[in-house]
């Protein structure tokens, strides 16, 4: 039964996990009329 | 315009230089950002923007019309501007290798040129960071 639940997990993750890898970082504005 | 853009969803940290006219923003962990979103926000705070880059990971894909997108997240997709860079990328998409880049977004019209709104985001990749 352990094994089983390990397998649905890892089949999980499996499936998730690029998703959530990808990812936007960082976002960089140059901007005018600031004062 | 540091408050305004910390409050806007999916934003973690927001940082604006007065030294150099930079504002950069990070997004909250699962880095869910709508940077066409953040581009109204930076407009409603009274400023202009002249560019935006965007530094992301994600997969390249093709489009149904063979144009080839990056897929950040599940719903967020960036057409990308044909370039040199992207034609060196264009073998992984539909692969499992995750790249991160660093594109431009948006760049002011020159002139009297008026800027196009509506029109999704694309990116022009400036740089390949990361190819995995």
């Amino acid at each position: 039964m352990r094994a089983k639940h390990l397998l649905v997990l890892l089949l999980l993750g499996w499936t998730f996990a690029p998703a959530a890898w990808a990812q936007i970082e960082r976002v960089e504005m140059r901007v005018e009329g600031m004062t | 315009m540091q408050e305004h853009l910390g409050r806007q969803d999916g934003v973690a940290k927001a940082e604006v230089s007065l030294i150099d006219g930079k504002v950069t923003v990070w997004p909250k962990e699962d880095g869910r950002l709508d940077p066409a979103h953040l581009l109204k926000a930076v407009y409603d705070s009274g400023v202009t923007v002249a560019e935006m880059t965007m530094t992301a990971r994600g997969h390249l894909e093709k489009g149904p019309d063979g144009a080839v997108l990056l897929r950040v997240t599940n719903n967020e997709i960036f057409p990308i501007v044909p370039n040199q860079l992207s034609r060196d990328l264009e073998s992984l998409a539909g692969s499992s290798k995750e790249v991160t880049v660093r594109g431009r977004l948006y760049k002011k019209p020159s002139g009297k040129q008026k800027a196009r709104s509506g029109e999704p985001l694309r990116l022009e990749i400036l740089e390949v960071l990361k190819k995995e």
